[in-house]
């Protein structure tokens, strides 16, 4: 078996051994629970991220102008990130040094951050103008381009996720 | 009774040309599970007075129509050979029965009761019940199949 190259194993040695952490681990309940909380979570968050992206393409929701969709879904979308991530990390400190181990978990990270970056990069640029093509039905090339990576990048982040249960690019850990 | 059915769904050893088939339905059942449950929540939490009130329910539910029924359809095309990879195993498993019990009453809800009330003016009270209870359904049915393989 290939050794794996990442540093810092005994950061996630030690975060292991944190209150709670082997309690979860150990509990029957709380990984398919917590699994199934990120789910309907994700299904929140990114079923209105993809409807917001497919309206920036220009293929959905055509008559409702751009920022209206980006206002009054925000809130819905950051109740549901917000479930994610703390149900994500939860499964995370349930055991840190299997993750550790996960080429996808961290292939999934940096997805995740690529896609982050989108946001905010189209958030600083193209929708800035917003105002001039707010009502058209097809946006300029710029929200474009944002909406299809967002769904591209989002899509890499749900299946690395879903991938990591497999054995797949494993590396020996204990 | 569907026992035979079951066994001879398994027997046909839908993933056997590949090990990366069974993965690739999943992914795509989940990609087509979160289309479906962003154009459904749209339209729900707009039934309860939230997200884009500016659109009458009926417009929303309108543009939201074809990406429910594109996601319901990848569900179905993608969640039909997953169960027959693992048939037999599905048939002794009781979440499975409680998902598969739902997943028809959430059909017939969304078709029947939640597409008169998205197809009226103003559903009011009785439509934000049927919004609730969509909610629910549809998760319930989402939470099924993420425990399938746990309980």
């Amino acid at each position: 078996m290939i050794p794996w190259p990442l540093p810092f194993r005994g950061v996630f040695e030690w975060m292991a051994t944190l209150p709670f952490s082997k309690d979860l681990e150990a509990s029957a309940y709380g990984f398919p629970l917590l699994l199934t909380a990120h789910v309907l979570s994700m299904c929140l968050f990114l079923g209105l991220i993809f409807m917001m992206d497919l309206r920036l393409i220009g293929i959905a929701h055509r008559q409702t102008p751009v920022s209206v969709i980006q206002q009054r879904l925000f809130p819905w979308q950051m109740l549901g990130v917000t479930v994610m991530n703390i149900s994500g990390f939860v499964l995370f400190y349930s055991q840190p040094v299997y993750y550790w181990g996960k080429l996808f978990f961290w292939v999934k990270m940096l997805i995740m951050v690529m896609a982050g970056a989108n946001a905010l990069i189209f958030h600083l640029t193209t929708y800035r103008t917003v105002a001039s093509w707010d009502s058209d039905p097809n946006p300029p090339l710029g929200a474009k381009l944002a909406g299809v990576l967002s769904i591209v990048l989002w899509i890499g982040v749900l299946s690395f996720g879903r991938l990591i249960a497999y054995d797949w690019w494993t590396f020996q850990t204990f | 009774m569907l026992a035979p059915f079951f066994m001879w769904m398994e027997g046909l050893a839908v993933y056997q040309s590949s090990i990366y088939l069974g993965p690739g339905v999943n992914l795509a059942h989940l990609v087509a599970m979160v289309t479906f449950m962003g154009a459904l929540l749209l339209v729900d939490l707009r039934c309860l007075g939230f997200g884009l009130t500016e659109q009458s329910v009926t417009q929303l539910a309108r543009s939201a129509h074809r990406w429910l029924i594109g996601g319901l359809a990848g569900l179905v095309v993608t969640g039909i050979p997953a169960v027959m990879a693992v048939a037999t195993q599905e048939y002794e498993n009781n979440t499975f029965w409680w998902k598969m019990y739902i997943l028809a009453t959430a059909i017939l809800w969304t078709f029947t009761v939640r597409r008169k009330v998205v197809q009226s003016h103003d559903p009011g009270l009785g439509g934000k019940a049927v919004a609730i209870v969509s909610i629910l359904l549809w998760m319930a049915v989402a939470a099924g199949g993420r425990l399938i393989m746990y309980l």
